[in-house]
């Protein structure tokens, strides 16, 4: 088969970004416009303000990785664009991007699930090998997902209420830490001790996870605290609110690559990022000798490549759209 | 010269395909479901039918708002799209202009757009004069500057609360087209929407 170059396009949050990947495997060149310091002041993303950055951007970001890449719309084999889930204001920027594109130069347009991105955002760093578990975590996602061969998704479980990154955040905001949280609590983390009683949510058969409740006990834990005029160890709470969310997501994982004989974990996802899940899947894979992988830190947050990416697999699975292809703010990974 | 005109502002689909002073093709729809979902695949039928390919457009003429926020997105990123990608001329026009430039009469012209609340975008045109700006404003303000003039008529196709005797709106696409032709073309990068309103998030903070 002859090389196949894909344009990826990714706007589903508050990244607007392109990107061009050979087979699947290889990026050639990505660009990512960040909105972050624009929503900072808001304490979150605001899906408004961020649709509108999108549409100042998106014909900038397309021209910059084309001209990157030293290559023009016509040298493109195919448009991948992330259909969903997402903001729908945001999604709708790059999806119409995308199918114009489509329509001007008469490429195949391949809508690509986000999750997928964020799962094949490994195949840019090593192949997969099957079968396969995903956890994708984010700031919108906590799923554990299953795959036999390449894009064939089986979701096992996933979150019943927030997010694992939404909680991170959410925690970040009562102990006083700038958006996004996230990252901060990690770092406190290192340095602070496990000292703070917090309930372990869910620990039930299913592959589930429930973060809710854990962000309830911690601001009710603040706001007692404050109330007998107690000051809050942060770091020491930021070490006990990441070791019970981290052990939920483990305990889950573990049982997972036990019933359902795992050879290889890929972590997905913006709170891959996180040093403390990422110490303790090493240490879990070891113990069960299965292969780990977690894309670099540059794959991790939302970016085009992976969309890119995954757009490859789509199309050898033979999903083309049509130009009536819509945003979807929620959708199931199949 | 083949201009392709998008409007996506309202919740009516108005595009339209001109060579020289004809019309080759135009669609004035309202549409019942997702606008992204067909506005694309109308605008291609529109081609299809007129045997016209993308790179026979010359120009692009848009709308750039106001209206609806998501709407005029999507307009506006197709049209961008079109303009960069295929590095044709692009110009911008407002919904407002263009609905007072579609009525023919010697009547002042207050184009309105409703904005929920008690608010509405409007502005007041003496044939190509503008009188008033386009802004989000106060429906009782808005009177206010309307009564300094006489023979004045309400443009629009949206309902109010209070009777204004309105005029339907439906584009006069040519007269948009020739008088598109006195604006200045944009970097199709700088082609935004203009909302004439923050967002809430942003009107809360001030």
């Amino acid at each position: 088969m002859k090389d196949m170059y894909i344009l990826g396009i990714e706007s589903s949050c508050d990244e607007t970004s392109a990107s061009i990947v050979k087979n699947g495997t290889e990026e050639i060149s990505t660009v990512i416009s960040s909105q972050i310091d624009i929503h900072k002041d808001y304490g979150g993303v605001v899906p408004e303000i961020a649709s509108r950055q999108h549409v100042k951007n998106i014909t900038i970001v397309i021209e910059e990785c084309l001209e990157k890449a030293n290559m023009g719309i016509e040298d493109i084999d195919a448009i991948a664009i992330t259909y969903g889930p997402g903001l729908i204001g945001s999604l709708l920027v790059g999806l119409e991007a995308a199918k114009t594109l489509a329509f001007i130069y008469d490429k195949p347009l391949i809508p690509v699930h986000h999750i997928a991105g964020h799962i094949y955002a490994n195949s840019l760093v090593k192949e997969l090998k099957f079968p396969l578990l995903a956890i994708v975590v984010s700031g919108g996602h906590t799923e554990i997902i299953k795959m036999t061969e390449h894009y064939k998704f089986e979701k096992l479980g996933g979150t019943l209420d927030d997010a694992i990154g939404e909680c991170y955040d959410k925690v970040a905001r009562v102990i006083n830490l700038e958006y996004p949280g996230g990252p901060k609590i990690d770092k406190l983390a290192k340095i602070g001790n496990k000292s703070y009683k917090l309930p372990i949510p869910l620990q039930d058969d299913s592959y589930n996870f429930s973060f809710s409740g854990l962000k309830s006990a911690v601001i009710n834990l603040v706001h007692n605290e404050n109330q007998r005029g107690e000051e809050i160890r942060t770091a020491d709470l930021a070490a006990s609110f990441q070791d019970v969310a981290i052990s939920s997501i483990i305990t889950k994982v573990k049982k997972a690559i036990i019933n359902e004989g795992i050879k290889n974990v890929i972590v997905a996802g913006g709170v891959a990022a996180n040093s403390g899940l990422r110490d303790a899947m090493e240490k879990l894979t070891e113990e069960l000798n299965v292969d780990l992988s977690i894309p670099p830190m540059k794959y991790c947050t939302d970016n085009a490549t992976m969309i890119a990416a995954a757009g490859y697999y789509a199309y050898l699975d033979g999903r083309i759209a049509g130009l009536d292809l819509n945003s979807k703010s929620q959708d199931t990974l199949v | 010269m083949i201009y392709l005109y998008i409007d996506t502002s309202s919740n009516y689909l108005y595009s339209s395909i001109v060579k020289d002073n004809t019309i080759l093709g135009e669609i004035c729809e309202e549409y019942g479901q997702s606008l992204s979902k067909v506005a694309l695949p109308r605008i291609v039928s529109m081609f299809e039918e007129n045997n016209i390919k993308p790179n026979d457009i010359t120009n692009i003429v848009v709308i750039n708002g106001p209206g609806s926020f998501t709407g005029i997105r999507i307009g506006i990123t197709i049209a961008k799209v079109f303009a960069w990608s295929l590095n044709i001329p692009i110009t911008t026009m407002t919904s407002l202009e263009a609905m007072s430039l579609s009525v023919e009469d010697e009547k002042i012209h207050v184009p309105i757009i409703n904005a929920r609340r008690g608010y509405v975008y409007a502005a007041i045109y003496n044939k190509d004069k503008e009188l008033l700006s386009p802004q989000h404003i106060k429906i009782d303000e808005l009177k206010k500057h309307v009564k300094k003039y006489d023979n004045v008529e309400y443009i629009s196709n949206d309902e109010f609360d209070e009777n204004f005797n309105l005029i339907e709106y439906r584009p006069n696409f040519l007269k948009i087209i020739n008088n598109s032709k006195n604006k200045k073309s944009i970097n199709p990068h700088m082609v935004n929407p203009e909302y004439l309103k923050l967002t809430a998030a942003e009107e809360s903070k001030i």
